[in-house]
């Protein structure tokens, strides 16, 4: 709370927020490029002459294909239940996001158990249903679990934004596609971006997937380094170039489309009115909405719910699903106040706020067993700290309470706080701060009033989005946990990686179940926050 | 008024979360001994409880993959709270020995009761139990007295015909790093590219797809972990009713994998670390891991009751130190991705 109110005393300004969002989320990062300026070069060598062309070109073929896929099953799935009115509607409202509580590995698990040979989508399809494997598979099992990311977000905007601009569109005799087109897209294109880099970042941190598809990407090669070479300088070193490589792509995308940002024109936000379909057009709206949810939800879950009929619970995963509900929740909000914080800075802060907020977004592409080597790493710098002040009083930080989890979570996900928190603010127009501020309102009661109902549903879009992350976290979780705590992500690992995944069924089943109750609470702070735009 | 049900939703949470940290931490009155291990299988957790029951001592872990473990021990150094550290495959204890983070144990029980090829010269860490390296095929597709050792894969009659998981797995690593130090690095180096070429598909999934994969007739033979084929015996028959098991026996024998315990350097309580070690080893516990994970126990003295593991008999498994296997770990890594072997 006392962040928040900070923010209130403008003479200190915002860029404070921006620039601790910033640390904390790079500081993992630091402690990589440490490790990576240490290491020899004789396995990057080795791997040079022989793989790493493969695995460039496997990860670039994968991003491209993935990219392609989530923006077939988001963006007109989005753009149908933002703007218009068919059956099952509310119903898609809550259902398409949900298979991003599905961690990929275990619908790849789920979709190759189904689909090889001798299971049961390969036996009903007579073998013409190919099996989900290689590249194609591993594009088919991102696309199927990330599209969410491009929905939500793009959802949000074309809620939000360029209404009027399409109606005046419409108006000028502009067909809808074309309103659609030349209006409400590149409007909504930072949301879209914004959801992009997440799809991109997820789908090269990604190692648990690829390698048991069987398509070795970059991320791979970096596992590879640490585990088989046993060179985590190696592995640091190539997580670095990585993270370098997004960040020319996403740094090459903002310049490209610098100057092109538009803004719908200030005044008041009308509620969305929507287009209500012809029965005709509702068919293909729905089947539209409901292919993305089959894939991503309906289909695994089947599966997982097979398996885990057919097989007795070997432990009961009550304690798992408590842990995960005590530290997902618990990360969602501390990541909604970094995030706002940051939003705040960049909207207000001069260059060096919004830098920073900029950079804190990059620790996303790194592999989330890399990205532990660096919270382990930069824990042990705290503990150090820690010890030399209170001597061996000191209190652990890693395993001696959840601490160390939630400063690795914070470092891994704030980030993706902050995109919906700048896009819930981005509604709020610097005419109406000036408003308010010269009918005498102060600063935080401009945020109290005005700023925080508008951005509550963008604010419970961020919360919903790390709730998700911290829930599928792995290897962070795995070793920075306290002794015998369990999540569910943990559980269904450990049943996953012996080979036993009729028992990882339950563990996984509860994790997406999990994101139902969550979703359902955003849908509701949605759906008041347009009734608050009705009143105000 | 929203912020402030934010706060009362940040102060229940910080509250159940001191919760949490307290139920996590030593309790002041019992013994507790904390355990770091990259294993998570049923027999290990009969085992703490049986330890928990007879000692009186609270059993707390952490599991992690072996890799981590090692880093997390490495960063907390002095101040960490392993008391007993268990790791799968012999390369990943090399590892871990090789950072310094064992510490040695002397225990005349522990050296009867372990054969020496089994555990380390100076204590530093006892198998637990052990698992081979076995070949899986379709008796109807192939005929037993075609295969012979692991150089079998590599035939040119097998061509299309060999499922296997990708090269960064550590019991392929394990494998090849074990035919190095057999064969020297060319003729191991010819047997990896071979058996690439041989492969029916790209290596995915893990050891219970490929042996689904024979059964399917996707393939007619695989590379496995004999516990995955006596799994599927027991619990999954109709999967290997018409497959079979081979001890890749010839020259000179199946490779033998260990999972490894030992007393963490900087333990906080090492007396009770080597008697849970020491109660690992006994009658009882040994048993565990054949009947509940249907590994062959590092005490061979013990005797259990596993109608799958009975059937597939007995074989001659290679007499290669186990440390080559972390020596070799690195070069076999290499000589995979010279095959061509993802």
């Amino acid at each position: 709370m006392t962040q928040l109110s900070g923010i209130g005393r403008l003479n200190i300004g915002p860029a404070p927020f921006g620039v601790a969002a910033a640390i904390l989320c790079t500081l993992p990062v630091i402690a990589l490029t440490f490790m990576a300026l240490s290491g020899g070069g004789e396995h990057l060598e080795h791997l040079v002459e022989t793989q790493l062309a493969e695995y460039a070109t496997n990860s670039i073929l994968l991003v491209i294909s993935t990219i392609i896929g989530t923006l077939i099953l988001g963006l007109p799935s989005a753009w149908l239940v933002a703007r218009h009115e068919f059956p099952g509607r509310r119903l898609f409202l809550i259902a398409l996001p949900l298979p991003l509580a599905m961690p990929s590995y275990i619908a790849a698990y789920a979709w190759m158990a189904m689909t090889m040979a001798g299971g049961p989508v390969h036996s009903a399809s007579a073998g013409i249903f190919p099996t989900v494997s290689g590249l194609a598979g591993a594009a088919f099992v991102f696309s199927i679990c990330l599209y969410p990311y491009i929905f939500l977000l793009a959802r949000q905007a074309f809620e939000n934004l360029g209404m009027k601009s399409f109606e005046a569109a419409r108006t000028l005799g502009a067909s809808p596609w074309r309103a659609f087109h030349s209006v409400s897209l590149p409007l909504a294109r930072p949301a879209i971006m914004a959801g992009t880099a997440l799809v991109v970042m997820e789908t090269l941190a990604d190692y648990g997937t690829v390698d048991f598809l069987g398509t070795p990407t970059f991320t791979v090669g970096i596992l590879r380094a640490w585990i088989s070479f046993g060179d985590p300088e190696a592995a640091a070193r190539l997580a670095m170039i990585l993270l370098l490589l997004t960040l020319i792509v996403f740094g090459g995308e903002k310049l490209w489309h610098r100057g092109q940002s538009v803004a719908e024109l200030g005044g008041r936000t009308k509620p969305a009115r929507r287009l209500v379909l012809s029965p005709k057009t509702s068919v293909v709206a729905i089947a539209c909405c409901s292919i993305p949810v089959f894939f991503g939800l309906v289909a695994p879950i089947w599966m997982l719910a097979k398996l885990a009929l057919e097989t007795q619970a070997v432990r009961s995963p009550f304690d798992a699903l408590q842990g995960t509900v005590i530290v997902a929740s618990m990360s969602a909000i501390l990541a909604v106040i970094v995030g706002l914080g940051a939003a705040y800075a960049a909207r207000s802060g001069g260059w060096f706020a919004k830098a920073s907020v900029q950079a804190a977004h990059i620790g996303y592409a790194v592999p989330g067993a890399v990205a532990a080597l660096g919270v382990i790493a930069i824990l042990a710098v705290f503990q150090n700290l820690l010890d030399m002040a209170f001597g061996p009083e000191a209190p652990l930080l890693a395993g001696g309470g959840i601490i160390g989890l939630l400063f690795a979570y914070q470092a891994r996900f704030a980030a993706a706080a902050i995109g919906p928190c700048e896009s819930a603010l981005a509604r709020i127009t610097p005419s109406m701060d000036h408003a308010a501020r010269s009918l005498g309102a102060r600063r935080w009661s401009v945020i109290r009033r005005i700023h925080a109902p508008m951005a509550l549903g963008g604010i419970a879009t961020a919360a919903l989005l790390v709730f998700i992350e911290v829930m599928k976290e792995l290897p962070a979780t795995m070793i920075l946990r306290p002794l015998d705590f369990e999540t569910l992500a943990v559980s269904a690992h450990h049943f996953a990686s012996d080979e036993r995944l009729a028992q990882a069924a339950l563990p996984s089943l509860l994790l997406v179940g999990l994101g139902i109750p969550i979703m359902l609470l955003v849908s509701w702070l949605m759906a008041r926050q347009q009734q608050d735009g009705v009143h105000s | 008024m929203r912020l402030g049900i934010l706060a009362v939703i940040v102060a229940a949470f910080s509250l159940s979360a001191c919760d949490g940290m307290q139920s996590g931490g030593a309790s002041s009155d019992g013994e507790m001994l904390v355990v770091f291990s990259s294993r998570h299988y049923d027999s290990d957790y009969a085992l703490y409880d049986a330890f928990e029951k007879e000692t009186g001592v609270d059993v707390r872990t952490i599991e992690a993959d072996g890799d981590l473990l090692v880093e997390r021990l490495k960063a907390d150094g002095a101040r960490s709270p392993a008391d007993v550290i268990i790791t799968v495959d012999a390369g990943r204890l090399w590892r871990a020995e090789q950072e310094g983070l064992f510490a040695p144990l002397t225990s005349d029980t522990l050296e009867q009761a372990v054969p020496a090829d089994k555990r380390h010269p100076d204590g530093l860490w006892y198998g637990l139990a052990s698992r081979a390296r076995v070949l899986v095929y379709a008796k109807d597709r192939i005929d037993e007295g075609a295969l012979a050792g692991y150089e079998s894969l590599a035939d040119p009659a097998m061509k299309g015909r060999v499922c296997v998981r990708s090269s960064g797995n550590i019991y392929n690593i394990s494998l090849l790093a074990a035919l190095i130090d057999r064969w020297g690095n060319d003729k191991a180096q010819q047997w990896a590219t071979s058996v690439a070429g041989n492969f029916a598909r790209d290596p995915q999934g893990g050891d219970t797809d490929q042996i689904k994969a024979v059964a399917a007739g996707e393939c007619d033979v695989a590379l496995v972990n004999h516990y995955y084929f006596a799994r599927l015996m027991r619990e999954d028959k109709d999967v290997v009713k018409d497959l079979a098991l081979f001890w890749p026996e010839a020259d000179p024998g199946v490779h033998v994998n260990v999972s490894g315990v030992g007393v963490a350097k900087h333990a906080p309580n090492p007396d009770l670390a080597k008697r849970f070690i020491e109660f690992a080893m006994s009658e009882k516990s040994q048993r565990l891991f054949a009947e509940l994970t249907n590994e062959y126990p590092a005490v061979q003295s013990v005797t259990y009751e596993n109608a799958a593991l009975a059937e597939l008999g007995e074989f001659q498994s290679d007499s290669i130190s186990l440390q080559k296997l972390g020596e070799n770990q690195a070069e076999a890594q290499k000589l995979f991705d010279r095959a061509g072997w993802p």
